[in-house]
This record gives structure tokens, C-alpha cells and sequence, in this order.
């Protein structure tokens, strides 16, 4: 009976497993919540304007033999620069763009794995800094963009959401990104900026997910998974029919900003060529159509 | 010849290696014994130069196995000093969500397995072939097609998820979810093992207990279940296993909050995309442990059924 003395051991290595395991009540990682900075979004706007250089918008040109360029870019931007990429590629022959959408963290994560890009385009100026940091960025770092923070609900919209106090209501499912990512940052600033320290605590209790980026935020959303989410403008268009948007009320929402700058060990000339479009006429109309805020070059 | 029928070997896989290998030893192989007639014994050399072949080309591929591993733990002794109050808490919270969901989700796997895999061994039925298929599928369904199916069925709008939330049962983001997701992709290789275990039961043991006058509850508590436990253990750890790594199907279908659905595989992608590479490390290698441990238990109940 030497299973059956192997099922005994079996089971009592997993009961003291469970002792270890189950946490006390001093083991203090709560569900968390929502930590506000105090306000001062001044001070991070006028780091961020003085971190991107001036705009010399669309003087670089691509080389005329063309050649492969990557591009990392936040997954926001996703229809703006696949279309950006089209009419450049129809343009340029010999030109090749790949891109690479996700998370801006998840992004860096890959680059100071190894990943070789060309050119990164942040959704905001924290993973910049993150990537130049790391050694990644060559050159300046220009912003190209501006985007705000609308609440998406189901076109159904299962819980009845109007505005935003109401996504303090009971039981809501709220799905937010994880704190790291842009789309999350900003989200739990915006939330902040709603109400008091209170609602802020009953609203934090009403996430029942953290995504990994914004279009997963989205996603649960156009699903029906979930009551509510917070995500870009531009995605809210992106969701169509699916989503219903329903705007911040007026101050709560940072304005998200969008630098772009040329990797490390990338092609200089390609990645010049590129952000000299996305900084110039063409890519600001294309970024406008999408809902993006252009930076006036 | 010779060497055509040990390359059919490799590719046939163990059982039909044993089988060739214990025809060669008794010499009784009849193609062998043709050739011997008609053709020359190939020389010695050719053997060895096929055996060198089959020390050098594997190399890389134990490369791409060790390799990754050796990292991951030499990665983890140098986190040793970022070993934070912060990241044990995370790796226990992850580690109890994932202890507490895959138990839950043998205990469920078992109940409702055993007698399946029972009857998938011992009775021919209308519809077992179909059943046979349905126990098979998830073993050879990528996670993802699991976690949109599962969003299909039973996600709000869902083929059965909209009664069940019209009901105000929703299954979206709670830890229930986590369970059930779990056991789509696990059940499958516990079936697979217990009804393996069922069949290959001598069945002139149980008659002759039957004949002795035991009847069908005793026949099966002191002969089939004896006999079959060690398949049932070495099913279920397979299928632990299964279920502690489960990351595609959660993520989509179950969401990913800490404490309520954030398992370990799912811990181990929010730390990597939040840029937290040292608590994916530290995350990485309590599963990596817990992976071995499952692996020496199965060897260990294996051992034991010889």
C-alpha cells in the first residue's frame, strides 16, 4: 500500500504548504487602492514641455534607398501610425515599417531586454525618461501629440453610467490599466481629480481588473465584461459603435503627452525620417483625424 | 535496414524502442534474420558513427532547455537584496491565490473525473466517442482559444453567462472564474490518466473477489481502488500542474486583480509589464520550484507503482 502512504504524505505537505501560506491579518496587502499625489500638475507639465525639445517639423527626409524601420509605440497609437505607416510606405518605395504596439512600460521592458527598435513612441513622458535612462534614447525626445481620458461604458451599459460620479456607485466593474502603464497613470490621477478622498477609496474598491495596456481596457469593455473603463479619446473612437464615451468632468483629466525620439543603435536616418513626418503636416493631420491633440507644428 | 528500423524507433517513441530493443535481445526478430541472410552485417563503425550523431545533435536543444533555467536562477540569487516587504507580500498573495484555485480545482476535477474516466474505461455507451473527443480537446487547444471560448459561454453576454447574470450570478472577474478556467484546461489530462489507470485493471482480480462473495462497493474499494490510485496521483499532479501555470484562459476570462484573480503565471506578466523584473524573477522561481516539486512527486508515485 505504497500509494497509499504516498497519498497521506501528499496531502500533509499540503496542508503545511496552505499553513504558510494562508496570510495573517498583519500581512497588509489589501486590494490596492488609489494613493493621490498632492496636486501639482503644473510642475509635471512644465517638466515635460521643457524635456521635449522645439519642433523643426518635417526637414528630414528618408534616404532614398529606403530600408527597414521598427517602430515601438504606445498601444494608443495603433490605427494613428499604422496609417502614418501606409501612406509613408506608399510614398516611399523600398521603405519597410514594422511596428510594435503595447504597453510604453512593457515596451521599455523589451528594449532594455534587448529588443532593437528605431524609433519609440511613449505614451507618456515617465517611460521616456525610463528609456533614455536606460540608455536607450538617442537624441532628443519631441512631442508630437496630446490625448485626454474619457470613461467608455458598453453600448448596452449594464450599470447605468451617466458621469462620473457614478462610478462610485455599488458593484460597479470598473477596469482600469495597471498602475505603471500610462493609460493607468493618468486614469488614477483623473480619478483623483473627481472627488474627495472618499469617493476616490469607493471607486478604487469598484476596480475588478488592472490590464496590462489601454486596448485590453478597452477590450473588456467592448466585451460587456465590464461596467466601465477609463481610456484615451482616440480609443473611445477606435471602439465605435461598441463603447459609449462619456466625458471627465471639466479639470479632472491630465492631458496625456506623447514624445517620440530615435533608439540607440537604431537606424538614425530612418528614425529621423520618421519622426520628421509625424512631426510635420501630413502626420499631424493623420494623428488629428484619430482624435489626437497635434502639437501645433 | 538495421539502421531504417532504429530511426522508425526514434520517431515511433519509447514503448516501440522497448518492443524492438527486447526482440533484438531474444534474437527473434524474423527481418532481422532475413537480412543477416542477404545482406552483409553493416559494419561496426556505422553503428558508432549513428551514435555519435545521436549524442551530438540533441546538444543545442539541452542548450535551449538548461539554459533558460540556469538564468532564471542565477538572476534570483543576485535579487536576493531586493527581497522587499513589498514583493514577499505580492509572491504570497499570488502564491495562496494559486494554492487555494488549483486545490479547489483538483478537488472539483476529481469528484466529477474519477467516475468519468470509470466509465470512459469500463462501459461502451452512446456518445463515449464523443465524450472521448470532448476530454481531449483542451489537452490540444491553445490557452487563448480556451479564455475567448470561456468568454463565449459563460462571459455576461455570453451563451449561458447572460441567464446566469440575468439570474445576478456574473462570473466575470471573480475568483470562481480563475477555478473554472483551471479546470477547462486540466481535467483533461486527469481523465486521460485515470482512464488509463481503470483499463489496464486486471479484470479477473475483481471477478474473482466478486466470485469470494464481495460485493461491487467492496470489489471496488479493496481491488480496483488499490490499483488504480497510483494513475489517479500521478493524473492529478499532472493536471495540478496544468492548472498552477493556467495563464491565457484567466487572463481573458477571469480578469487580472490582485488577491481575487491574480495567480502567479498571472503575477509573474503584470510584474514583467509594469517593468518589475526582479519580483517576475522572484515570482518565477517559487513556480519553478513548485514545478519541480509537482515533477518529483510524479517520478516519485511512478517509482512507486513498480
Amino acid at each position: 500500500m505504497g500509494a497509499m502512504r504516498t497519498a497521506s504524505r501528499f496531502a500533509i505537505f499540503t496542508i503545511l504548504a496552505f499553513v504558510w501560506l494562508v496570510p495573517g491579518k498583519d500581512a497588509g496587502y489589501a486590494a490596492p487602492g488609489i494613493s493621490c499625489a498632492p496636486a501639482t500638475p503644473q510642475s509635471t507639465a512644465a517638466a515635460e514641455s521643457a524635456a521635449a525639445s522645439p519642433v523643426a517639423p518635417g526637414t528630414a527626409g528618408f534616404p532614398a534607398e529606403g530600408g527597414t524601420l521598427t517602430v515601438f509605440a504606445a498601444a494608443s497609437l495603433t490605427e494613428a501610425f499604422t496609417d502614418i505607416g501606409d501612406d509613408l510606405e506608399a510614398t516611399h518605395p523600398g521603405l519597410d515599417i514594422t511596428f510594435n504596439f503595447g504597453g510604453s512600460q512593457t515596451l521599455v521592458t523589451q528594449m532594455t531586454g534587448g529588443a532593437q527598435a528605431d524609433v519609440f513612441a511613449s505614451a507618456n513622458m515617465t517611460q521616456m525618461t525610463a528609456a533614455r535612462d536606460a540608455g536607450l534614447i538617442a537624441g532628443d525626445a519631441d512631442v508630437f501629440a496630446r490625448n485626454h481620458l474619457v470613461i467608455v461604458v458598453p453600448a448596452a451599459n449594464p450599470a447605468k453610467i451617466d458621469n462620473a460620479a457614478d462610478l462610485a456607485g455599488d458593484g460597479v466593474k470598473l477596469v482600469l490599466a495597471l498602475p505603471e502603464v500610462p493609460a493607468g497613470k493618468y486614469a488614477r490621477e483623473a480619478i483623483c481629480g473627481m472627488g474627495d478622498a472618499a469617493f476616490v477609496d469607493v471607486v478604487a474598491s469598484n476596480v475588478v481588473s488592472e490590464e496590462e495596456d489601454v486596448r485590453d481596457v478597452l477590450a473588456k469593455v467592448e466585451l460587456g465584461e465590464a461596467d466601465a473603463g477609463i481610456v484615451y479619446v482616440t480609443d473611445a473612437k477606435a471602439g465605435g459603435d461598441t463603447v459609449i464615451a462619456i466625458d471627465l468632468p471639466a479639470g479632472a483629466g491630465p492631458v496625456a503627452t506623447y514624445p517620440i525620439a530615435a533608439v540607440q543603435g537604431g537606424d538614425v536616418a530612418l528614425a529621423e525620417g520618421f519622426i520628421g513626418y509625424v512631426l510635420g503636416p501630413e502626420g499631424q493631420a493623420t494623428l488629428a483625424g484619430y482624435g489626437f491633440e497635434p502639437t501645433g507644428a | 535496414m538495421r539502421r531504417l528500423e532504429e530511426s522508425d524507433a526514434m520517431t515511433v517513441g519509447a514503448p516501440g524502442l522497448a518492443r524492438i530493443r527486447s526482440a533484438e535481445r531474444a534474437g527473434a526478430s524474423p527481418r532481422a534474420d532475413d537480412d543477416a541472410a542477404s545482406d552483409p552485417v553493416p559494419p561496426p563503425d556505422g553503428r558508432s558513427w549513428t551514435a555519435r550523431l545521436a549524442w551530438v545533435l540533441p546538444l543545442p536543444l539541452l542548450l535551449l532547455l538548461a539554459l533558460p533555467l540556469v538564468a532564471l536562477v542565477w538572476r534570483g540569487l543576485t535579487v536576493g537584496e531586493g527581497l522587499t516587504a513589498d514583493r514577499v507580500a505580492a509572491l504570497r498573495q499570488a502564491l495562496a491565490l494559486s494554492a487555494v484555485t488549483s486545490t479547489v480545482s483538483m478537488a472539483l476535477i476529481v469528484m466529477a473525473g474519477t467516475p468519468l474516466a470509470w466509465l470512459l474505461a469500463r462501459r461502451q455507451f452512446r456518445g463515449s466517442r464523443l465524450i472521448d473527443v470532448l476530454v481531449d480537446l483542451p489537452i490540444v487547444l491553445p490557452p487563448s482559444v480556451a479564455g475567448i471560448a470561456l468568454l463565449l459561454a459563460f462571459g455576461r453576454f455570453g451563451l449561458a453567462g447572460q441567464w446566469l447574470d440575468r439570474a445576478g450570478i456574473t462570473l466575470g472577474f471573480t475568483t470562481a472564474a480563475v477555478v473554472m478556467a483551471q479546470c477547462f484546461v486540466s481535467a483533461p489530462f486527469y481523465v486521460r490518466a485515470a482512464a488509463g489507470a481503470f483499463a489496464r485493471v486486471d479484470r479477473d482480480l475483481e471477478e474473482m473477489a466478486a466470485d469470494l462473495g464481495a460485493n461491487p462497493w467492496e470489489v471496488m474499494r479493496t481491488i480496483t481502488m488499490p490499483l488504480v490510485l497510483p494513475g489517479l496521483l500521478a493524473g492529478l499532479v499532472l493536471a495540478w500542474s496544468r492548472a498552477l501555470g493556467e495563464f491565457g484562459a484567466t487572463i481573458m476570462f477571469a480578469g487580472n486583480f490582485p488577491g481575487i484573480t491574480r495567480t502567479m503565471p498571472l503575477a509573474i506578466y503584470s510584474a514583467y509589464g509594469s517593468g518589475d523584473l526582479e519580483t517576475a524573477v522572484l515570482l518565477s522561481i517559487a513556480l519553478l520550484v513548485a514545478s519541480a516539486v509537482v515533477l518529483a512527486a510524479v517520478r516519485y508515485v511512478g517509482a512507486g507503482r513498480r
